[in-house]
């Protein structure tokens, strides 16, 4: 087999390659006809990006006040993931538990989890437990409610046959509904990480004082429009790389999946 | 027998939601295992939430004006996003090479969360309308835009077969087929927007603003006024529910056939 480039390909890239470059040269100019000192130009904000990894800003570098907010979402994540799912998937089977908790469940479920700021930071003060419980509000509506759909929506055909080779209540629910459940649970881990990130955002955003949020606060606070545009690039690689480290995991652990891409 | 059971599991449901508020009834004035500036009892909840109907104190003004404050930022916000959004979506789904210039750019755009745009907007923008309500359009806007581009792309190949046979022209393929193929898609991207719009709207109030129910939640928390901060919860929940029935109920009324 020869190793030829594909022509579509290649068009993909490289027209890829001039709209991003295109969109930079439009802001570099514009910052040169304008003159302004206001916002940075795409040089600056390189340059500062690049420094941001080595120098640190307030405690930490860049990398630091990452690695600190990536550990507020993985603890508030994996709580929401381990009750969220188990929540789901028992409402969804069992008619009692669906009773006592649905009702509740909707109750709270509309409140934004943003709206749960400030009562967070009443309770728990300013730490690291209110990002855990805020992060925990916004990843758990996504995994119960998908957890539940996809319980719900286990196929009768399977469950009957099971039934009628004498399986029990249990077993059916391990063996047939926790596994058909799976592919959508997976579509409410993604939900739910990326509404994760976004609330330790604007959690650290709030009060904090370390953490990716912060640095753009920090920013906001004596005018540095570099660093604030350079720690958004910053925000903006991570949460790309969590969003494509989920869809690899849904990958490899769904192969058996064939409706997802 | 199936009658029965079904009693039983409204009377359960009825239970928990009773138990519920009484728990958090017991804790707050019976018990005073919880003080006051951190969980108010739901009766003082009550109370406030009918003062605060006419009384401005402690922020500066009644929850209407909070409500219509919030409403009129992200509804602006939202149109913007759809009106913007869903021709965008449409343009970059059915034009090719539309398609392969501008979606690296928007890729590249939507992995930063419209949140983190909030201090740059404030810079630029000051703390007026003008700054949350793009805010709002850039959260509105981006699921808008994958929604449309997905159901575009979900148009069979054969339905546009059928129209290329028929002699329709590219344009009228377009708005035949392709546009009622992704309406289902379009609605179900206006409903996540309008649920990002509020989202993003309540961070940008908490952030930066003289009014709103962001802001009189964020207040509430300065003064230690956590019966504020609950009834304001309450609202934004109550009002983000009625939006959502809205476009429930006009997605039923338009979206024939379904997908």
């Amino acid at each position: 087999m020869k190793k030829r480039i594909d022509p579509k390909r290649m068009e993909s890239i490289v027209l890829g390659i001039i709209s991003f470059l295109s969109l930079l040269i439009l802001w570099q100019t514009a910052i040169w006809i304008t003159g302004t000192t206001r916002f940075p130009s795409p040089t600056t904000v390189i340059v500062r990006f690049f420094r941001a990894l080595v120098e640190p800003i307030g405690p930490y570098t860049v990398i630091g006040h990452v690695a600190w907010s990536f550990s507020r979402v993985f603890v508030g994540y994996s709580l929401a993931a381990l009750l969220g799912i188990t929540l789901g998937l028992t409402m969804g089977w069992f008619p009692y538990v669906r009773a006592a908790f649905k009702p509740l469940f909707d109750l709270l479920r509309p409140i934004a989890p943003l709206a749960w700021i400030p009562l967070a930071i009443l309770w728990m003060g300013i730490e690291e437990k209110s990002k855990y419980f805020l992060i925990f509000v916004a990843s758990f509506v996504p995994f119960t409610l998908n957890a539940y759909a996809g319980s719900i929506k286990a196929d009768r055909q399977l469950i009957g046959a099971a039934k009628m080779l004498g399986a029990k209540n249990n077993q059916l629910f391990f063996k047939i509904v926790v596994p058909s459940s799976v592919p959508q649970i997976f579509s409410g881990a993604q939900v739910a990480l990326s509404n994760a990130w976004m609330t330790m955002l604007a959690a650290e955003m709030i009060r904090s004082s370390y953490g990716i949020g912060w640095v753009i606060i920090a920013g906001q606070q004596v005018n540095d429009m570099a660093q604030m545009i350079a720690s958004m690039i910053a925000i903006g690689i991570v949460g790309f790389l969590l969003a494509t480290g989920m869809r690899l995991l849904e990958r490899r652990f769904l192969v058996w999946n064939n409706q997802g891409i | 027998m199936q009658v029965s059971k079904r009693f039983c599991l409204k009377i359960v449901s009825a239970l928990s939601i009773l138990l519920f508020l009484l728990i958090w009834y017991l804790t707050t004035d019976v018990l005073k295992t919880v003080p006051p500036t951190s969980l108010p009892s739901p009766i003082k909840v009550c109370q406030t939430f009918v003062e605060k109907l006419h009384n401005t104190a402690p922020d500066g003004a009644t929850l209407g004006v909070h409500i219509l404050a919030s409403l009129q930022v992200s509804l602006t916000g939202f149109t913007l996003g759809c009106v913007i959004g869903i021709p965008l979506g449409i343009f970059m789904a059915w034009f090719h090479r539309f398609d392969l210039l501008t979606k690296p750019v928007f890729d590249f755009l939507r992995t930063i969360p419209p949140i983190a745009f909030i201090p740059i907007m404030i810079i630029l923008l000051g703390i007026g309308v003008l700054a949350k309500a793009s805010i709002v359009f850039l959260s509105a806007f981006i699921p808008c835009v994958i929604n449309t581009y997905t159901g575009i792309k979900a148009t069979k190949p054969v339905h546009i077969w059928v129209a290329q046979t028929f002699g329709a022209s590219r344009m009228r393929t377009l708005w035949k087929v392709a546009v009622p193929t992704a309406l289902p898609f379009i609605f179900t991207g206006m409903k996540v927007s309008l649920n990002a719009a509020w989202t993003s709207l309540l961070a940008a109030e908490m952030l930066g603003s003289s009014k709103g129910l962001g802001f009189m939640i964020q207040m509430g928390r300065l003064l230690i006024r956590a019966d504020v901060v609950v009834v304001g919860m309450i609202t934004i929940g109550f009002i983000g529910f009625i939006l959502s029935a809205i476009l429930d109920y006009l997605e039923t009324t338009f979206v024939k056939g379904g997908a």
